[in-house]
């Protein structure tokens, strides 16, 4: 059994990264939210353009989102900055959510604090104490069994289905038998891939709601009464050989290997502990999809790219693999891990599938992603089932 | 997997391979193996890499395999070493639109 070294929280979860978080609770703090993490070592700032004006159980959903990153392990400490006051996105509500865990929590209210220069001088000393107690924690071990490891894909073409995802599969696998738990998202992408998974669910209810809620899904588009190519496959899917939804769904579905699936959840739910493969309701959005698996407390994600991709998690560390060779050569400064040797017949898909966990494991223990030196942060975005009012 | 130019998902059921060349050209006769053996397929077009080629014939409205299932329907006739792509087959899923446009064969 592998071990790896995380930090341990309050909470028992074990964490990859120790981090500060400055969170926006709503869009009218982001900007005291970017002054106070520009003056924070290490410090990561979450601002987004919700968080009021919003149909209720849209904004339920945002503030599972943004109370589930600062739970994530990863985060050790967070400082939550509102401007006046919200419903539900606001530092009390929120700070009592997020004090479930046990961490380091602070609040400001800039109207309280009196304006924004203020509250950027409260913030950034509360960020500082954080910070710094934060700077004595330590490794400690922790297992495989407490990992829940992010699936994910993007910027998919034609070597993706046949490559890195059926390699993803396999590290999930491993992971899996030891005692782990992976996250399958992405619903309108597994939109023909139904058989396949569904003769892996535990149980008939569990089958049942696989085609239930990718049929949900399915119905928000035809409620659209548009065709959706162009948009599903995406434009650079259609550059990379994928014809339709069908063909990247059927692709896509391969990252969760041959586990069992254990159940289907919803937007940023935690799973339960059971190991396995937990399906997650997200859309296709990249962003929008890997926020909801950061916000259920996945440490590590793996995102496999056929065309080469950008997208990294702030929170949850994000490890892009390709199989295929142009987008490695192309795409290189933010792809991680190269594994077009699969196609070259110089890697078996197991082989491939041990190279990613090695990554994993390492990734786990420390070692940063080439998108995490960067400060590329492009994978943040909270997905809405309502409408701004 | 050894290397291969085109390489079938289902080797049985399959009627598209995906290409895994950057240098297919029309008329090019590549070998594909699918049905236990190595058949010749030449191309009637240029391939791009990671695009797909059909091995098999294909009737309008018949359905494309790959990775054994059905991953839509050609809108045309599809003829052994044609370019298979969104010029000549459809999905048949998510389509808000199926009832209020119509489609036809870009060719």
């Amino acid at each position: 059994m592998t071990k790896w070294y995380g930090f341990r929280r309050p909470d028992g979860q074990v964490g990859c990264r120790n981090y500060t978080l400055i969170l926006s609770a709503t869009i009218y703090a982001n900007s005291t939210v970017e002054r106070v993490a520009n003056t924070i070592y290490g410090a990561i700032p979450i601002t987004h353009h919700l968080g009021r004006c919003q149909t209720k159980s849209d904004l339920k959903m945002t503030f599972d989102v943004l109370c589930g990153l600062a739970k994530n392990p990863n985060v050790g400490g967070v400082v939550i900055i509102d401007h006046f006051r919200e419903e539900l996105c606001n530092i009390d509500d929120m700070a009592h959510e997020i004090s479930k865990t046990g961490k380091l929590i602070e609040t400001v209210n800039i109207r309280d604090a009196g304006g924004v220069l203020n509250a950027t001088a409260e913030a950034t000393r509360k960020a500082m104490y954080i910070t710094r107690e934060l700077s004595t924690y330590k490794r400690e071990e922790a297992d495989i069994s407490e990992l829940l490891f992010g699936l994910n894909c993007g910027t998919s073409d034609t070597t993706s289905g046949i490559a890195s995802n059926p390699a993803l599969g396999f590290c999930s696998d491993r992971i899996i038998r030891e005692g782990g738990r992976s996250i399958l998202a992405e619903f309108p992408e597994l939109m023909g891939a139904e058989p396949w998974l569904k003769e892996k669910a535990v149980n008939e209810e569990v089958a049942r709601k696989i085609d239930e809620q990718i049929s949900a899904y399915e119905q928000r588009i035809f409620a659209t009464g548009e065709d959706i190519r162009g948009s599903q496959p995406t434009g650079d899917n259609i550059a990379g050989g994928l014809s339709t939804i069908e063909e990247k769904s059927l692709g896509g579905a391969k990252k969760s290997g041959s586990a069992p699936i254990q159940d289907v959840i919803g937007y940023a739910e935690v799973p339960g502990k059971k190991p396995g493969v937990y399906m997650m309701y997200t859309p296709g959005h990249g962003a929008e999809s890997i926020t909801g698996i950061a916000a259920a407390g996945s440490q590590v994600l793996v995102f496999s790219t056929g065309g080469g991709h950008t997208i990294a998690h702030p929170l949850m560390p994000t490890i892009k693999i390709t199989g295929n060779i142009n987008s490695w050569e192309r795409m290189n400064d933010t792809v991680d891990l190269d594994l077009s040797g699969i196609l070259a017949g110089k890697l078996t898909l197991e082989e491939a599938g041990d190279l990613i966990y090695d990554e994993v494991v390492a990734t786990l223990n420390g070692k940063l992603t080439k998108a995490e030196i960067l400060l590329e942060r492009t994978g943040f975005a909270i997905h809405r089932i309502g409408i701004s009012i | 997997m050894s290397v291969k130019v085109a390489y079938v998902v289902d080797e049985f059921k399959d009627n598209v391979a995906t290409i895994l060349s950057n240098d297919i050209k029309k008329g090019m006769t590549i070998p594909v193996t699918f049905d236990g053996k190595e058949h010749s397929v030449t191309v009637n077009s240029d391939i791009p890499y990671g695009h797909k080629v059909a091995i098999r014939p294909i009737k309008q409205g018949e359905t494309i395999w790959k990775y054994g299932l059905s991953i839509g329907r050609a809108l045309c006739d599809i003829e052994v070493g044609d370019h298979v792509h969104v010029h000549n087959i459809e999905p048949m899923r998510g389509r808000g639109d199926l009832h209020s446009e119509k489609k036809g064969c870009a060719f």
